[in-house]
Formats: C-alpha cells, sequence, structure tokens
C-alpha cells in the first residue's frame, strides 16, 4: 500500500538545523558591514516630563563620535505598525512619556565611545506627574500624557439582544480578571543595522516578523519610493509577536546613517529589552455570562480595560481582536463588548502571541470552571455542551470550516485521567480549558488583504529555488514550505532550496504572524508547485505516450499511477525545458478565500479558519507555601492536517511554556513607572528544571482550505494554559487566583482567607 | 594597554593581543571572528555565551579574556569535524531540538561538558547542568531528549 504522502507528514529536520547545529548561522550582532559604525540611544530617567532643552555638542566633540541625532531631525514623525494611530516620535520632541523613551541617538566607532557620549548630552526636564494605572487614567482631572486625552480608543460592539438574554438566563455569572505584562525574552534584543548609501537606496538588516509590510512602512515613514528600500531579515533569535512592527531604533539608524553617510548597528541591550522593548498588553476583564440551569450559554457580556502604555503599537488592534475573540470561543449566541485603551506612563506593549486573546480566554475559561461548579456539572461537560463545530456561524458571524475541538476536549481529559482525579482531595488538581484562534491570520492589518506570493524555479537539475517573502523565524516555516513544495513536485526537501527574508529577491507577502504561515504561504507554495507539475506532466505524457491524468510525481520522477517502472526522472524533463531555451517555474499568489465581513460595521474580523485546542494539567499545590508544582501536562491541538509532527510538536511544547510561564511566575514589575525586574534572574521563564512532563496530541480536522488540510498551530498552544492551570489549581485547594500571573503568595493569601 | 594572551582555540594555537578590560566573549566573537558563540543577555543569566574552558562549562561573557591564559577553549565551530557532527549536534538537528537557534550553540556546548565529564548522566543530571541555559522557543522537552539520547548511546558502549 502507497502511502498517500510521500513528505509531509513526516518529522523532517528543520532545513536550517545544521547551520544553526554547528554555530554558522549568522545573526545581526554576527554580521561586519564595512564602515559599520555603532550606535547608542539616550533615554529618559523619568516616567513624565518636559524636555527644555538637549544640547549634544559636548557628545559631539567626543573623539570617535561620528554624529548625534535628536528630535529636532525626526521632528513631526510620528511612528505605529497601523498608521493612522502612530503617535511615537522616533526621538522625543519635547515631552517624554516613559521611563526608557527615545531622546537622542549617537554613532560612534565602538559601542564604548557611543555610550561615553551618551553622558556629554546634556538634557534640561521638567518632571510632570505621571499615571501608571489605567483606571487612574481614566478618572476626570488624570494627568494627560497625549493631547487628547487618555483614552486611545472606545470600542463598542454589539451581536444579538444581550439585555434579553439575560432576563431568560437562570444563571448569571459576574467575575474580574486581570492579567499582567508579559515579555517576549527572546534570547537576542532587537536590533538593526541600517545603510543609506551615497546613491540614495536604502538597505535595512533586522529581525523582523514581516519583512514586505516592515518595508512599506519604512518607506511611508521616510517618503522613499519602495524601490529604494530593501530589508533583509537575518536569522533571528526569536520573536513571538515582539517584532511585528517598527522599532524607533531603525529610524534613528536611519538619520545617524543620513548624517554620516555609514551603515549604523544598534542593538538593544537585554537591560534595554527588559525595561523598554513591547509587551503583552495587561487587561482588566469584566466578564458576565448568563447561562440556562442546563448549562446552555446564552449571553456574554465583556467589558476590557487595557493598558496602553505611554503610545500606541498594536493595542488598540488588539483589543478590538479580543472583541472578535470572546465572541466564538463556545457557542454564544448574544454578545455585548466595550472596551477602552487608555494610556499610561509606562513602557507601550505589542504584539505577542496570541493577540489578546491570552488574556481574555483566561478570563473565559476560568469562569467555565466556575460555571460548571455552580451548576453541578462536569466542567468537562459543560465545555462539550458548548463546543463550537464545523458549520458553525457564531454571533458575529464566524464561519467555522472545521472543527476538532470536541476531541481535544475528549483526548486530553482521557489522557490526564480526569475522571480519577478531578475533584480529589491531596492538594493535587486537574484543571482544562481551550482554545479557538485564527489559523491562517487576518485581514485588514496590512490592507484589505491576508496574502502571501510564492516564486518557485526548477533549476536544469530538477532541483527547486523557492523564493517567498515568509519570514522564519524559528517556528519552521521555511522547513514545512520546502515539504509542501517537495510533496507537490514529486521531490525530496533537500531538492529545495527555500530563500526567504529578501525583499530584494521574494515576492510580496505579509509575513509571519496570527499563525498563517502554513495556511496562507503553504496554500501560495502548493499553486506555485502545482504549476510547475503540470508542465512536468504534459512533457511526461508525450514522453510516455499516457494521459496527462493517469501521471503522478513522486520519487523525483513522474510515472503513470499503479505502473512506477513507466517514468521519466524529473531531472530529465528539466534538461528537456532548458534546452528548449525555457525555464520551468511557477508562481502562487494566494489570499485567503474570505469575502464575508463579520461585522460590517468595523469591517473587522476575516478570518479564513480557525484553530482549536485544549490543554489539560495536573498540579500539586503546598498548602504551607503556596507553591505549584506542574505534575502533568496534556496539549491536544486541532492543526487541520500535521505537515511536520516534530517541528509541530516543538510548536506546542514551547508555546505550552511559554504559558506555563504567563500563568505561575511571568510579568513585568513596575513602581511608578520603574522596571523592578529587568532580567531573567528577577524575571523568570521557565528553566529546564521547571519542565514537567508533557504529551502533544494532534487532532487533524482536515480544513477544506488549507493545504493538505492544514491550519496555523504558532500561536493557540499558549493561549489556553493559563486557564487549566487556574482550574487545576481551584481543584487542588479550592482557591479561585482571578489575576496572572497566580504567585505562591496570592494562593498562599487566599487558602489563609478561606481557612 | 593591550596584552598577550596565548590560548589554545579549537585545537590551534593563538597568540592574540587583547585590553584587559575584554571579557572573553567579546575575544571570542571579535578578535577570533567565532561569532557562533552568542551574546545574549551580558550578565551571566541566559547561557547563550557557553563555551568550554579546560573542561568545563563557562559563561564567556563573564569571565575576562585574560584569565583564559594558557587554557584550552573550545567554542561551538570545534565540535564538527570534517563535515562529520559531533553526536550532540547530531542528536539536536534530528530530534527537532532547535527552533530559533540562538541558544543552540552554548546549548550544546554546556551538554557537551557535561557528557565529557559525565557521560552516563541521569535526567536529572542533564537538567541540573543545563538549569543555566535559557531557551524561548522549544520548551526544553526536545533539548532533554537530543542530550538523553546522546547519553544513554554512550552508555550501550
Amino acid at each position: 500500500m502507497v502511502e498517500e504522502y510521500s513528505v509531509i507528514g513526516k518529522s523532517q529536520p528543520r532545513i536550517d538545523a545544521m547551520e544553526k547545529a554547528t554555530g554558522t548561522a549568522k545573526y545581526l550582532g554576527d554580521l561586519k558591514i564595512p564602515g559599520m559604525l555603532f550606535g547608542k540611544i539616550l533615554r529618559s530617567p523619568y516616567a513624565h516630563a518636559k524636555i527644555l532643552k538637549v544640547d549634544t555638542s559636548r557628545a559631539e566633540r567626543l573623539r570617535g563620535v561620528r554624529g548625534v541625532v535628536t528630535g529636532r531631525d525626526t521632528k513631526g514623525m510620528r511612528l505605529c505598525v497601523i498608521p493612522h494611530l502612530a503617535n511615537k516620535p522616533p526621538l522625543a520632541e519635547d515631552r517624554v512619556r516613559f521611563i526608557g523613551d527615545e531622546i537622542a541617538g549617537v554613532a560612534a566607532d565602538s559601542e564604548e565611545i557611543a555610550e561615553e557620549a551618551l553622558d556629554l548630552i546634556e538634557v534640561e526636564y521638567e518632571e510632570l506627574p505621571g499615571v501608571f494605572d489605567s483606571f487612574e487614567a481614566l478618572k476626570p482631572g488624570a494627568v494627560k500624557i497625549h493631547e487628547e486625552g487618555n483614552v486611545a480608543i472606545h470600542i463598542s460592539r454589539n451581536y444579538g439582544d444581550v439585555e434579553k438574554a439575560f432576563r431568560e438566563s437562570d444563571h448569571i455569572f459576574e467575575d474580574r480578571f486581570e492579567t499582567q505584562a508579559q515579555l517576549h525574552c527572546c534570547l537576542e534584543p532587537h536590533g538593526s543595522i541600517v545603510h543609506l548609501d551615497q546613491s540614495g537606496n536604502l538597505t535595512v538588516w533586522i529581525t523582523t516578523q514581516i519583512p514586505h509590510p516592515y518595508r512599506k512602512m519604512v518607506a511611508d515613514v521616510l517618503g522613499m519610493p519602495l524601490n529604494k528600500v530593501r530589508v533583509i531579515k537575518v536569522y533571528m533569535g526569536g520573536g513571538f509577536g515582539g517584532r511585528f512592527e517598527m522599532d524607533p531604533i531603525e529610524i534613528i539608524s536611519y538619520f545617524l546613517s543620513k548624517k554620516t553617510g555609514r551603515p549604523i548597528r544598534i542593538i538593544n541591550t537585554q537591560d534595554e529589552q527588559f525595561t523598554t522593548g513591547r509587551t503583552r498588553y495587561p487587561m482588566v476583564i469584566d466578564i458576565k455570562t448568563g447561562v440556562k440551569k442546563d448549562g446552555t450559554i446564552l449571553a456574554r457580556d465583556v467589558k476590557v480595560v487595557t493598558d496602553n502604555g505611554a503610545y500606541n503599537s498594536h493595542g488598540i488592534t488588539i483589543t478590538m481582536g479580543v472583541g472578535t475573540k470572546c465572541t466564538y470561543l463556545w457557542s454564544v449566541p448574544n454578545m455585548r463588548y466595550q472596551a477602552d485603551v487608555v494610556f499610561t506612563n509606562k513602557v507601550y506593549g505589542g504584539a505577542f502571541r496570541g493577540y489578546g486573546n491570552p488574556q481574555i480566554t483566561f478570563a473565559i475559561e476560568s469562569q467555565m470552571d466556575m460555571i460548571a461548579e455552580k451548576l453541578g456539572m462536569d466542567a468537562k461537560d459543560l465545555c462539550l455542551k458548548n463546543a463550537n463545530y464545523e458549520g458553525q456561524s457564531t454571533c458575529m458571524g464566524h464561519k467555522v470550516t472545521s472543527c476538532g475541538l470536541k476531541d481535544c476536549i475528549e483526548k486530553v481529559v482521557e489522557a490526564i485521567g480526569w475522571k480519577e482525579k478531578r475533584r480529589k482531595p491531596e492538594n493535587r488538581g486537574v484543571g482544562i480549558a481551550s482554545v479557538m484562534h485564527t489559523g491562517g491570520g487576518v485581514r485588514l492589518l496590512f490592507g484589505d488583504c491576508n496574502l502571501s506570493d510564492v516564486f518557485i524555479k526548477m533549476n536544469n537539475d530538477g532541483t527547486i529555488d523557492l523564493a517567498s517573502g515568509m519570514a522564519e523565524l524559528g517556528q519552521g516555516s521555511d522547513t514545512a514550505l520546502a515539504q509542501i513544495a517537495a510533496e507537490e513536485l514529486g521531490l525530496r526537501v533537500e531538492d529545495v532550496n527555500v530563500i526567504t527574508g529578501d525583499t530584494s529577491t521574494t515576492p510580496q507577502c505579509l509575513g509571519a504572524w496570527g499563525s498563517r504561515e502554513i495556511f496562507i504561504a503553504g496554500n501560495a507554495t502548493k499553486m506555485a508547485a502545482e504549476e510547475i507539475k503540470r508542465k512536468l506532466i504534459e512533457e511526461a505524457s508525450k514522453i510516455l505516450e499516457a494521459r496527462v491524468d493517469d501521471l503522478v510525481a513522486r520519487d523525483r520522477k513522474i510515472y503513470v499511477r499503479g505502473n512506477p517502472e513507466k517514468s521519466v526522472p524529473i531531472t530529465q524533463i528539466a534538461t528537456i525545458w532548458y534546452n528548449r531555451g525555457n525555464i520551468l517555474a511557477g508562481r502562487g499568489c494566494y489570499d485567503d478565500p474570505t469575502t464575508y465581513i463579520p461585522d460590517s460595521k468595523t469591517g473587522y474580523g476575516g478570518v479564513p479558519t480557525y484553530a482549536f485546542g485544549t490543554h489539560a494539567v495536573e498540579v500539586e499545590v503546598d498548602r504551607n507555601t503556596g507553591r505549584v508544582k506542574v505534575l502533568n501536562f496534556i496539549a491536544a491541538h486541532d492543526l487541520g492536517k500535521v505537515i511536520n509532527p516534530m517541528l509541530a510538536e516543538g510548536q506546542i511544547e514551547g508555546s505550552a511554556l511559554q504559558g506555563l510561564g504567563y500563568a505561575l511566575s511571568e510579568g513585568l514589575i513596575w513602581e511608578e513607572g520603574i522596571v523592578l525586574n529587568p532580567n531573567f534572574q528577577d524575571y523568570r521563564i521557565f528553566y529546564i528544571n521547571d519542565v514537567p512532563p508533557m504529551k502533544s496530541i494532534m487532532v487533524e480536522s482536515v480544513d477544506p482550505d488549507g493545504p493538505y488540510g492544514a491550519k496555523g498551530l504558532g500561536e493557540p498552544g499558549l493561549v489556553p494554559t493559563a486557564g487549566a492551570i487556574a482550574n487545576a489549581i481551584y481543584d487542588a485547594v479550592g482557591v479561585r487566583i482571578k489575576s496572572l500571573p497566580i504567585t505562591s503568595e496570592k494562593i498562599l493569601r487566599a487558602i489563609k482567607e478561606k481557612e | 594597554m593591550k596584552r598577550e594572551l596565548e590560548l589554545k582555540v579549537n585545537g590551534e594555537d593563538y597568540t592574540l593581543e587583547v585590553e584587559p578590560h575584554r571579557t572573553l566573549l567579546e575575544v571570542v566573537r571579535n578578535d577570533l571572528g567565532l561569532t557562533g558563540t552568542k551574546l545574549g543577555c551580558g550578565g551571566g543569566e541566559c547561557g547563550a555565551c557557553t563555551v568550554i574552558l579546560d573542561g568545563k562549562a563557562v559563561k564567556s561573557c563573564l569571565m575576562l579574556a585574560l584569565d583564559a591564559k594558557g587554557k584550552e577553549l573550545w567554542t561551538i565551530e570545534g565540535l564538527a569535524k570534517g563535515g562529520d557532527l559531533h553526536p550532540l549536534q547530531r542528536a539536536f538537528v534530528q530530534q527537532g531540538a532547535i527552533q530559533c537557534g540562538f541558544c543552540t550553540p552554548g546549548m550544546i556546548m554546556a551538554s557537551k561538558a557535561l557528557l565529557d565529564e559525565n557521560p552516563r548522566p541521569t535526567e536529572q543530571d542533564i537538567k541540573d547542568a543545563l538549569a543555566g541555559n535559557l531557551c524561548r522557543c522549544t520548551g526544553y522537552v526536545k533539548i532533554l531528549d537530543a542530550v538523553s539520547t546522546v547519553a544513554s548511546e554512550e552508555r550501550k558502549r
């Protein structure tokens, strides 16, 4: 029996693994561009202050300093990943709004000289009172952080009739949940090398997840045509959403390069990354849910206050996204959503794996557990009763094209030993929580599209070069695309040369975010490969005197189905084409098939497919210390169709551990806008010693539009973790912690209060 | 004022002139051009800069280069021999222990130092040896698997 697929579905090592294992892969800090200068940034020591004077003359006179820039150079410029929301000056003009706000940039022969020069820049400040809490910022008469006020946006949405549904409910649950500022903690901090050469060509070497949209942002901000801007994404040490925008660093570097004519390298120190890099947005979530006695959910009313930090980044779109996400996990017929995105004098947030979903899902899933208890139902039965399903149309109008959620729930409860362990004493407990998340990006973030373009050319030996604008950041997209192309063309992964990351050599793609790589770029790759396959098969049909429909591409040959001996090697066909003076090439441009707009008022929410998953955890809680030990972790994810089991497992395990950190240990701690834990010792991510036994379960719901049925997996893996942990802790010791992270202190306090 | 630094790097003798305040990491990356060793945090917290010095795993960002005088240094670049990967490198590649790859060189060097000293470590030994090496991508599961595989192959010998 011949297997259906020869390449996909197999645990293929990453195509860049050798380079990475041998230390030859070049990351940003490993690059040396001739003439390169080193830059450093002067940052505000005040959370909120007027700038009265910036004098750089002494710094400029320091030997080895080649250029200094201030807000005078960047005057009027405002940055943001969503251009019409831009309010971040690359360098402060007359005001600083958080500790770390950029004031001046210095380029020098070495980092040491640049750093010395920072001390010679004289800045006169007039300190202003700061506001560090979103609710304080909302009060009338609060200090205004921006002229327009402290509310970046108010969002209000309504689907169905919430009030009527609450009247019809047997029980109403109202709870408040709070989440913290989690950091990406990429081991490689953010940075770039920027060179504006004498002929006016701009090259940016950068750690970005979105080479093409990034290029457009840079070009627009600087008023340059796209063809003059080249963005080169190098190997990068993690992303997780943290490299999903433009940073002031790059614009500061541009002006330093303009001044000096030389390439400028600025890389954050890890301390700068901890204190001034993007974070996951902290949110306060009030959630009110109405249910019938039998557990049927009738309505959900959600109010969110997002701590935006000092400037706009993804805060508004993420909070709008939460308004979408809270409509669709579990079947909710009536839904109301109101949110305020509020400025504070703290570092501003950004995109982070899950894009608002870990926050709202923690709230929804904690409350589901509470609802089940009150109704006297098993939590798993309440979930199964309300589970999303294939063919579902949600209250907002989202269409569920494939859904393995019930499978996920059933498989994790079986694997964790739910029946034996739930509601048993001994300070041990089990909990579950689920996720529904886009499995293929979303429209409207970068234009009214969600596209990826792929070019493949076949070389005259039958190997191929595949060019895509997608960004490999460790998640394995380059390998997955190679597998898809190889599968389609009957080649092996080692026959594929994947070219990604350079905007000069790759076609348009919106990049790596929204778990869209497999679904969108995978489809584009499949289309491009299919075009070449058609040509190969047409040629082979002449050589083999066989019907086109009877031919298949496999094992580097085109052969007659059921008769592999009647074959022609692909390399032979490639050579025939080449000698004819022709090149076998294919192009696939895929835009997601979502043509409906779920919310016509906002135009928001066009998602092509959904990924699902459920986590089950078992914990042990020490009643004397409040310490939580995770004893067992089961993660089931519906990823449509597995392209590479080993890499998929890696995504699940890695995101689950980030989820455990989010649940139990991670979070910035501030005092008056000062970050108190700006390093890996005081900001605790999980170490190898903390890893619990983990098991990944893949559920294949085979999406009708996904390549081979596949859909995204990158983000869902950390979305439900915190809810599962909170529910397991409740099961273990009977205390409900509604704020993240669930530290020992919080648990101990709650146990004491209960006693 | 620069001072002379003699040391053996990946089996070859070097004589360098280095400033006394330079860290071993700076000299490895900038003077020797061995950029496989990474600068992550610069404070000894993440382990991306781990190298092997006289048989011990050290965080090269915390050590002055001149303190390595006369010693034998191994970096990630010295592990593969003529295209043949070291068993640890092979296991990391084949078992999916690498994602972004930034922690990988330090992770492999720390693992090598462990296996050189204790070829048959228990799982807890491996966890203890790698407790100072952070990884944000993999969840460590496959890293642990990879090192365990090499250790158990060693055990079979």
